[in-house]
């Protein structure tokens, strides 16, 4: 029953892909194209629905009796704090964006395969976080990067976002190679590829300890391309810019955040070494910090510059995690989990407010240029929600009270000075420091939105539709809400920073 | 009892903006009766608060590990300012029927002054750092949308953000300070810090307090961060009064009065504190004496004041600093909103274009003058009383030249203050300007604090009492109203301190007419670049630019480039790995 | 070092990924690109059943090197389709003549 019911949180939306691409695809004359697209969104809808019910079952599962294993074949899974967090975010954010992108996709060429992607993204994302074999954790991987691919290409008529696909594809792919060489090195080294085997053959003798901190470097590097640790986040840009909006939502707020699950995951395994991965996590959480709030600064774009934030909000995460690893400090984990699961609400919100005001300015019109910050001008006037909304989710992921974004930077504050050690001290004002710079290309957004003269872009925008000022609602109440109770994701986060001091605790 | 008022100090003002922000802006006098409404209960319940200042915590909320109990203390220091942030709040709203009338966009004006409001009283009844400070960064981000209310005037935008960035840079001191004490203490309680202060190392303590310090001069606007207040005066008037002047930059003043005895020990950090509240009441003076912009004058003058109250602080007068808080909170706010009425009267600030107004606006001109004279330190107003008392203490407890310098300031104050008035109300008209009379609304709120301009050192002898019996750490010894009278009349501060006054009366009067009184001569290079801090300011943002500009080059956009990044980057890790085994 | 068969197929490993490392370093055609990634692949695949065989669990390395195989057919399939949509779009296959994101 357990197996059946998490096997069901996977296969759900998975098997639900082809469904919806079938239901748009068979038979479709020009006539009934738009019942299908309709027939279409509502499936998706309900598909992600379905797969909320084992993920609550699941939870249930988890706080009564712990972690789970499961294997099928050669298929192991495993369902532990981790794994349940970032169904939990898959699904969430998953679900908001179909909700949005009901209005925002309609009318696009090949909009079931929007969809029928989405939902396997969505399935092999849950799947990679439950992997618990290496090599399993690697296919997850794969399969999610492939529909990844597909989705930031969906405008194919765009040379732009042709050109940040075929980037995104090699970069991407050279990551992965680099991680099938780790995998080789630990199979050459243990012969086995289960997570739990491998752990405890490497504290046996007679293992190449180099080898296998070579294999730690090419995991880190590997599944960092998709991390988008400077400087191999490249990638990340030009993909989160040119994809549709609802999809830089995904990327930004769980795909990137899946990599270093993967990540953290593989390099779990390879005990003794927890030091090194410590040090190497913060050093690139800082390198990020820095790097992604320079580059935001002088961005004019408004998905990119949010993209470059995510840079840096991946750094916060990071030196959470570095520091609840380095130094087995169970708070950092926690609070790098709850900056991660807010990141996917803020920045998501952002993606979408963004998505709403280009479907208005832009879409509508049949047009799609890139939002420039100055066609925001007055946008308040007209599209009141989606420039509140917006406002809200930047002004969280610059750490303003009362919003998500400031406790769980809080609580990562928090962890980093128990330490007690003056670089992490010196390190978390430099952190703080480079919040505030943050707020130096979040805030003039917020007044470009509130000016009282509106853009030509503005003045011959279109109304937004009920769908998309749900989305943007509830993702903008939840925000404000964590803002106020951040004991509220106690019950996904605590579990998730015990599993990772858990398997990182040797 | 406690506990409901505590809560309704800051729910009521909350519930008040999320309420006016869904009447919608279509209904502009829904959105001004809501504004009244809750302002004034607000003010109601913190007045019916006072008597129950206590010392211990009367609402407490565990909230887990990483951010302890929630709790509020409303002792005499909390109590006495939210009293004053209730009160002035509730006269600046109503102030703004009339000021803000007919202007676009209410709902976000009285959301974000409301907003404002409760943030500012959790901040002081807070008994918890982590709200101290989520409160306090409330208060910043308010006060950056009020100062960039119209975001259309590119200088109003750079205003705000300005204020913004600078007092989060002082945020990041007490949130490091707080995070210290922490991780030493296990607590967030403020009660714990005060008590435990002396079990900390002395290392962390002065941390400690030097982060506080850093964190109360940005957030007060005093040297080395006085540049953004005179640039946070494009908000609206009544903000300007409200905030700028009576509040949110007394919260820096409370975050050191609150902690002195913590602090009191640290070497060099009353000293410190002294010459930061020196050096801004000497600067902002001399700034004063020559800005052509009316509520520049005032900014400059706001910073000087509150210069005062730090130097008190230094010098142990923390009483000193909050008898004066009281008082300048009121004339200030009293100056500005008739500053107010005159600027929405003839629609100019600048002060080069008014002159001979006093006889088309009687009313704002008496009361302005009232408020004028309690900043210049005239008998028998509050200013007096209170400005006295700090003099009084700088010249027992700190080295007499800072006592003189602070003894020139007064006498700069008497200086710049008649300039202004002479400039708005009296001499000849310089240009016709067209004057509307001021409206009923604003008459209420200017006729009650200039009512209050003449009375509220009267109640000395209850702040006083409030204060000494409910701040354990504090060690204030209890002093009644006539008893203070006495030792100021016969103090010689008191009379040294008129006659700075006089002299600077009798300068402007001797050179009022051939003074040159636009302009400054020497000063103005000073003035202008805020004694060199403005540079800084623009070196720090230019130079961020520079680095910005710099590192996005690194972003070619060519596929061999990005791929050189991963393998480069491979390598790296692969020599640090095995440099570090 | 000597050349036993494990050796010379270690040498071709690193053989291949030093030549499509370098490839993807210097290549500006598009669908070169796409082919020098193969090389790569081919070298993780070599690696795989490698190190299946060194560690004595060939059965580990052949399913996964099979399953690599599939995987990144299916990379190689999506990356061509693209070039072909990039051709189309751009009118050419210079990597540096598509690059218009920067900064």
């Amino acid at each position: 029953m357990n197996l059946l019911n998490f096997a069901g949180l996977i296969a759900i939306p998975l098997f639900s892909s082809p469904i919806v691409y079938l239901a748009g695809r068979l038979g479709t004359h020009e006539a009934t194209l738009h019942g299908r697209s309709y027939l279409v969104r509502v499936l998706a809808l309900l598909a992600v629905l379905a797969a909320w019910m084992p993920f609550l079952i699941s939870v249930q599962t988890l706080i009564v009796s712990g972690p789970q294993d499961f294997s099928v074949n050669t298929i192991r899974l495993r369902a532990d704090g981790i794994s349940l967090l970032m169904a939990g975010c898959v699904l969430l954010l998953g679900t908001l964006v179909i909700l949005f992108s009901g209005s925002y996709m309609s009318g696009e060429v090949g909009e079931e395969k929007y969809y029928a992607m989405l939902l396997a993204m969505m399935g092999l994302m849950i799947g990679l976080v439950t992997a618990s074999d290496l090599f399993n954790l690697w296919v997850w991987f794969e399969g999610m990067a492939i529909s990844s691919y597909l989705l930031v290409a969906f405008y194919r008529e765009q040379a732009a976002s042709l050109e940040a696909g075929m980037k995104y594809l090699i970069q991407s792919a050279t990551g992965s190679v680099l991680v099938l060489i780790g995998i080789a090195m630990v199979l050459a080294q243990v012969g086995t590829l289960d997570m739990a085997q491998i752990t405890e053959a490497v504290s046996g003798s007679g293992v190449n300890r180099l080898a296998l901190l070579g294999a730690g470097a090419l995991f880190v590097i590997g599944f960092g391309v998709k991390v988008a640790l400077v400087p191999l986040h490249t990638w990340l840009p030009d993909a989160h810019s040119q994809a549709p909006s609802g999809i830089s939502a995904m990327l930004s707020g769980v795909v990137i955040e899946i990599g270093l699950i993967a990540m953290l995951r593989a390099l779990a395994v390879l005990t003794g070494f927890a030091l090194s991965w410590g040090i190497l996590l913060m050093a690139f959480g800082t390198l990020n910090i820095l790097y992604g709030n320079l580059l935001a600064l002088r961005q004019t774009v408004i998905k990119r510059l949010l993209a470059y934030s995510s840079l840096s909000h991946i750094g916060y995460i990071l030196l959470g995690l570095g520091i609840a690893i380095y130094f087995g400090i169970g708070l950092g984990a926690q609070g790098a989990f709850f900056h991660l699961f807010n990141h996917m609400l803020m920045k998501g919100l952002a993606f979408l407010a963004v998505g709403a005001l280009m479907y208005g300015l832009f879409l509508q019109n049949g047009s799609h240029a890139a939002l420039k910050i100055n066609d925001l001008a007055g946008a308040a006037q007209k599209y009141p929600l989606a420039a509140f909304a917006l406002s809200i989710a930047v002004l969280a992921l610059g750490g303003m009270p009362p919003l998500a974004g400031f406790m769980s930077k809080w609580q990562i504050f928090v962890a980093g000075f128990q330490t007690q050690n003056i670089w992490v001290v010196t390190l978390m004002i430099f952190m703080a420091l480079n919040s505030v710079l943050s707020l130096g290309y979040y805030a003039p957004l917020v007044n470009m939105m509130y000016r009282k003269e509106p853009s030509q872009q503005v003045l011959a925008g279109t109304p937004l539709t009920w769908t998309i000022s749900l989305t943007l609602i509830l993702m903008a109440l939840l925000v404000i809400l964590l803002g106020f109770a951040p004991g509220l994701m106690d019950w996904l986060t605590v579990p998730a920073g015990e599993s990772l001091m858990e398997i990182f605790g040797d | 009892m406690a506990g409901i008022l505590v809560v309704l100090v800051v729910a009521l003002p909350w519930l008040g903006a999320v309420t006016v922000w869904v009447a919608g802006n279509r209904r502009p006098d829904v959105q001004h009766s809501y504004a009244i409404l809750f302002s004034v209960l607000t003010g109601i319940a913190s007045l019916v608060l006072l008597p129950f200042a206590s010392a211990v915590s009367v609402i407490q909320l565990p909230l887990g590990e990483a951010f302890g109990d929630l709790t509020f203390v409303p002792d005499g220091l909390a109590v006495s300012l939210t009293a004053i942030a209730a009160v002035v709040g509730s006269l600046a709203v109503i102030f703004s029927v009339d000021y803000m009338r007919g202007d676009a966009q209410l709902g976000r004006y009285y959301f974000l002054v409301l907003f404002f409001i409760g943030a500012m009283t959790g901040l002081v009844l807070s008994g918890n750092l982590l709200f101290t400070f989520f409160f306090w960064e409330i208060t910043a981000l308010c006060s950056y949308g009020l100062i960039s209310f119209y975001n259309d005037d590119p200088k109003a935008v750079a205003g705000g953000m300005k204020a913004l960035i600078i007092t989060q840079v002082g945020g990041v001191g007490l949130l490091a300070g707080t995070m210290i004490a922490f991780a030493n203490l296990g607590s967030f309680q403020i009660a714990d810090l005060l008590e435990n202060a002396s079990t900390l190392p002395v290392a962390a303590l002065s941390f400690i307090a030097f982060s506080f310090l850093i964190a109360a001069a940005a957030k007060s606007a005093q040297f080395p961060f006085h540049t953004w207040l005179p640039d946070a005066m494009e908000a609206p008037t009544p903000v300007s009064a409200f905030i700028h002047a009576a509040t949110m930059v007394n919260a820096g003043i409370y975050l050191l009065a609150r902690f002195f005895p913590a602090f009191e020990t640290v070497p060099a950090w009353k000293m410190s504190v002294l010459m930061v509240g020196l050096i801004s009441a000497l600067i902002s003076a001399l700034s004063a004496l020559i800005a052509t912009d009316l509520k520049r004058v005032l900014a400059y003058s706001t910073v000087s004041q509150l210069g005062y109250m730090v130097y008190a602080i230094g010098a142990g007068g923390v009483f000193a600093s909050q008898f004066h808080l009281l008082s300048h909170a009121v004339f200030k706010a009293l100056l500005f909103l008739a500053a107010g009425s005159v600027i929405h009267s003839v629609g100019t600030r600048d002060m080069r274009r008014m002159g001979g107004l006093g006889s088309r606006l009687p009313f704002v001109r008496n009361v302005f003058i009232v408020g004028a004279l309690a900043l210049a330190g005239v008998p028998i107003l509050n200013g007096f009383w209170s400005k006295e008392l700090i003099l009084e203490i700088g010249l027992e407890h700190s080295p007499i030249w800072a006592y003189g310098l602070m003894l020139v300031g007064a006498g700069l104050t008497a200086f710049y203050t008649l300039r202004m008035v002479w400039l708005v109300f009296l001499g000849e008209e310089r240009d016709h300007l067209r004057v509307h009379s001021a409206g009923s609304a604003m008459k209420v709120s200017l006729g009650i604090l200039a009512g209050g301009t003449f009375i509220t050192w009267l109640f000395f002898g209850a702040l006083n009492g409030l204060l000494s019996s409910t701040l354990p750490f504090h060690e204030l010894e209890h002093e009644s109203l006539i008893h203070m009278v006495a030792a100021i009349i016969s103090g010689p501060a008191t009379w040294l301190a008129l006659l700075m006054v006089a002299l600077g009366f009798g300068i402007f009067w001797v050179r009022a007419r051939g003074f040159r009184l636009f302009g400054g001569g020497w000063l103005s290079p000073f003035v202008e670049s805020s004694f060199g801090f403005e540079p800084i300011n623009r070196f720090v943002i230019q130079g961020t630019y520079k680095i910005a500009e710099r590192f996005s080059t690194t972003q070619t956009g060519e596929l061999n480039w990005n791929i050189l990044g991963i393998v480069s980057a491979l390598l790296v890790v692969l020599v640090v790995l095995w440099l570090g085994v | 070092m000597t050349f036993t068969p494990l050796n010379i197929i270690l040498f071709g490993v690193i053989a291949l990924l030093g030549v499509g490392f370098y490839g993807l370093l210097i290549t500006r055609n598009l669908i070169k690109v796409v082919m020098v990634l193969q090389i790569l692949i081919k070298a993780v695949i070599l690696a795989l059943i490698l190190a299946g065989k060194m560690s004595g669990n060939l059965g580990v390395g052949q399913s996964t090197a099979a399953t690599v195989i599939v995987a990144d057919t299916i990379v190689a399939v999506v990356g061509l389709a693209l070039a072909v949509q990039v051709r189309r779009r751009f009118g050419t296959l210079d990597v540096p003549k598509i690059s218009t994101l920067r900064g």
